[in-house]
């Protein structure tokens, strides 16, 4: 019908095989190393992880191995640093190449987890960055990321504030607090909900590792949830589970860090305004010395799309009372699609 | 056929076609066919023109497989897709000639921009087989700065899914001033916090050390996110037509940058943002597909100043965020200003030139809703996704 084609000039076979099918893999030591200040270990791990209806669904991971027990918790255990900490996590994948991309965190390319722009770790490597900013972020493993993210291959990671109180940051010369800004009984929290949102497609859970990576059609381009969770709750307890549930003193401040780690566009609703505080690791501070151009909002509806972060203040309710927040996934391609709901509690104490 | 035979055909079909309100100078829609009107227009008109074709074509994918499509293409020049980056200037007037080769009707749209008599941007075009009326022209005022998306509207989405689609980028007349640099939109339509953002980028002691922006440079990338369902590709090719309706029946199994995935993207000038620290570069991207997208760029987060909604409303940002990532909804253009800063996470004491690690730093930025980085059902990282390069210091 057309004789027009738009072609692409044939690629460099060697670079081409680099970039995704054989991606460089090795143990290098750590450029630049630095005696760190927060140490952490992780080690690839699979578990299964049980759904609303009772199913059992293989997931993969990352333990710390210097723990024993720690290979139950899914998602992977926080990583919690504070502003300025020189950081090292060794990671060791076990079984094939995995890395960690530290969602977020800005260091060099050899420690940002990438496989086409640094390498694959093969036996262990040892991580350095240093913690700049305060805020919510998380840390994934960067292979095949399409299946290793969905498989599970993540875990939160928070960047407190150098003060080491309940705070999201800590106020800098020049902020503005209590007018525009964030009000003076904030930045300071007494409870902390931390809510990662996934959805779980079951026939993924059934590939290897490097399934679909060197060409075969795998079909993953269909992504058909079944499964919603929170932090690793299944959608029917997480109005209970003490991972979800968030208690707080009646009227004192609570900050709920939200994270999307699905595969659906998510429709968060609150009953009430909350205050938006902090959006992928950046605080919504403003400040002339920084540049005029940010500050906090107060909404009651929030979209969160693949990766994004927020961090929310809101007064924990009267005792006995709850706040419930009602989080809707989006099909990615059928907007107007819910695939699935969970709902989430700030209860008052 | 010389050009004023050419206009003149296309100028008195867009009569015949539409049909609705006269336009002595949009020259659109219900141009009564005075032929006498018309000649003056055109004697009149001494500004720039474009001339834009539309052709059916072969899309060769990343996995070599090719799939039917639309493109645009600049007159007498190969049809791409995107269609090529159009640069206006603010406040002059072009006359766009569109000529469709392609079998199938299509329109020549671009929301948010209008004629000099101030009517929406809009033309239909017959296929080539009624070569009368495959052919329009129509005015086009360069009213407003910022980004534009041109498209096929006629079925929409599915014309502008199915490839034709291109950024139109009004700049102002001359360079605006502000800080150590330039800014994009004239400082009395930037909200103050646009400006603010502009102004305080290159100032010593502030967070962005370095230059300011500066226009009319390689410091700007247009990336428009599309994405492919085979399916509908061949239903075209076969003489069918896939509705507006079926819109939400979308499975794309491809997805592109500036129509290149993966590899290709990532070894193209165009795709690929390129400075040393301190040289901060305005991104411009859209999605023309009807998956939502989430583009998330490592490295540096980015600070997102204006929206274009899909009707081409814009929106400049009087809170500006500093995010890793963003959302694109179909149709939408975003603004962001990737800033070049030192990478924040390198510990202080390890930063170049004192250091192992040296430049250049490669980066990449990707769609996190990982569906999006395969091509054909698999093949990791084939989808979107480009680099981005940090080459050196700041050389000042
Ligand atoms: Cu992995
Ligand atoms: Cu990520």
């Amino acid at each position: 019908m057309t004789d027009i084609i738009i072609s692409h000039p044939a690629h460099d076979p060697a670079a081409f095989d680099e970039f995704g099918c054989h991606v460089y893999a090795a143990s290098p030591s750590t450029p630049d190393k630095l005696t760190p200040t927060k140490r952490f270990f992780r080690q690839v791990s699979s578990w299964n992880v049980t759904m609303a209806d009772g199913k059992s669904v293989p997931f993969w991971g990352f333990k710390d191995p210097n723990v024993s027990g720690s290979d139950s918790p899914w998602p992977s255990k926080i990583i919690r640093v504070n502003v300025g900490d020189i950081v090292h996590c060794n990671m060791k994948p076990s079984k094939g190449t995995h890395t960690i991309h530290w969602h977020g965190i800005e260091p060099t390319p050899m420690n940002d987890g990438v496989g086409h722009t640094s390498f694959e770790v093969k036996s262990e490597y040892t991580y350095q960055w240093q913690a700049s900013t305060a805020g919510t972020y998380f840390y994934h493993c960067h292979k095949n990321t399409v299946l290793h993210f969905e498989m599970g291959m993540y875990g939160i990671l928070i960047v407190d504030p150098k003060s080491k109180t309940k705070k999201l940051y800590d106020p800098e010369e020049g902020d503005k607090l209590g007018d525009a800004t964030i009000p003076a009984r904030y930045p300071a929290y007494d409870a902390e909900g931390i809510w990662c949102f996934d959805d779980v497609d079951p026939r993924w859970h059934l590939y290897d590792h490097d399934a679909g990576i060197c060409g075969e059609d795998i079909g993953m381009d269909r992504f058909e949830p079944k499964y919603f969770l929170c932090s690793g709750v299944p959608s029917n307890k997480t109005l209970t589970d003490s991972r979800t549930l968030v208690k707080a003193k009646a009227g004192s401040p609570v900050l709920l860090r939200i994270v999307n780690a699905s595969y659906s566009e998510l429709r968060i609703t609150f009953p009430k305004d909350v205050l938006v505080a902090e959006e992928d690791g950046r605080v919504f501070r403003t400040n002339p010395l920084r540049g005029n151009f940010s500050k906090p909002f107060w909404t009651r509806t929030l979209n969160l799309s693949t990766a994004q972060r927020y961090s929310v203040f809101l007064d924990a309710p009267a005792a006995g009372r709850s706040c419930d927040v009602k989080t809707e996934f989006l099909h990615w391609c059928d907007y107007n699609r819910v695939q699935g709901t969970v709902t989430t509690r700030v209860l008052g104490t | 056929m010389k050009r004023r035979s050419f206009l003149k055909r296309g100028l008195l079909s867009g009569a015949v076609a539409a049909g609705a309100a006269v336009s002595p100078l949009g020259l659109r829609q219900g141009f009564a066919g005075d032929d006498d009107v018309l000649e003056d227009i055109l004697d009149d008109f001494e500004g720039p023109e474009i001339r834009l074709d539309i052709d059916d074509v072969k899309l060769e994918l990343i996995d070599g497989k090719r799939v039917f499509m639309w493109a645009f293409g600049l007159h007498d020049d190969a049809p791409t897709i995107p269609g090529p980056v159009l640069r206006l200037e603010q406040g002059k007037t072009y006359l766009f000639e569109i000529r469709n080769r392609s079998t199938s009707r299509h329109s020549f749209t671009i929301p948010g921009m209008v004629s000099p008599d101030g009517l929406a941007v809009h033309v239909e075009l017959e296929g080539k087989d009624d070569s009368d009326n495959s052919r329009k022209s129509i005015l086009v005022l360069a009213k407003d700065c910022g980004a534009f998306l041109y498209q096929d509207a006629l079925n929409a989405p599915i014309g502008r899914v199915m490839g034709l689609h291109g950024f139109c980028v009004v700049e102002p007349k001359e360079n605006i001033t502000v800080g150590n640099g330039n800014i994009p939109y004239p400082t009395s339509v930037a909200p103050q916090a646009v400006t603010s953002l502009f102004e305080t980028l290159g100032l010593e002691g502030s967070v962005f050390p370095g230059n300011g922006w500066k226009a009319k440079s390689d410091r700007e990338r247009e990336w428009i996110f599309n994405s492919v369902d085979p399916r509908w590709c061949d239903r075209f090719e076969q003489g069918q037509v896939v509705s507006a309706g079926e819109a939400t029946d979308f499975k794309p199994r491809y997805f592109t940058l500036n129509g290149n995935s993966g590899y290709d993207a990532a070894h193209d000038h165009d795709c690929v943002p390129t400075g040393t620290i301190g040289q901060p570069l305005i991104l411009r991207t859209a999605n023309a597909g009807l998956a939502w997208h989430s583009p998330h760029i490592h490295g540096n987060h980015v600070y997102e100043f204006s929206r274009r909604s899909a009707k081409g409303e814009l929106r400049l940002h009087d809170n500006i965020r500093e995010i890793d990532t963003w959302t694109m909804p179909p149709g939408e253009i975003a603004e962001l200003l990737l800033p070049f800063k030192m990478p924040p996470d390198i510990p202080l004491s390890k930063r170049p030139p004192n250091a192992q690690e040296k430049f250049p730093y490669s980066f990449p930025m990707h769609c996190h809703n990982e569906i999006s980085q395969t091509s054909g059902g698999g093949s990791y990282p084939m989808g979107l996704v480009t680099d981005w390069v940090i080459t050196g210091p700041y050389k000042g």
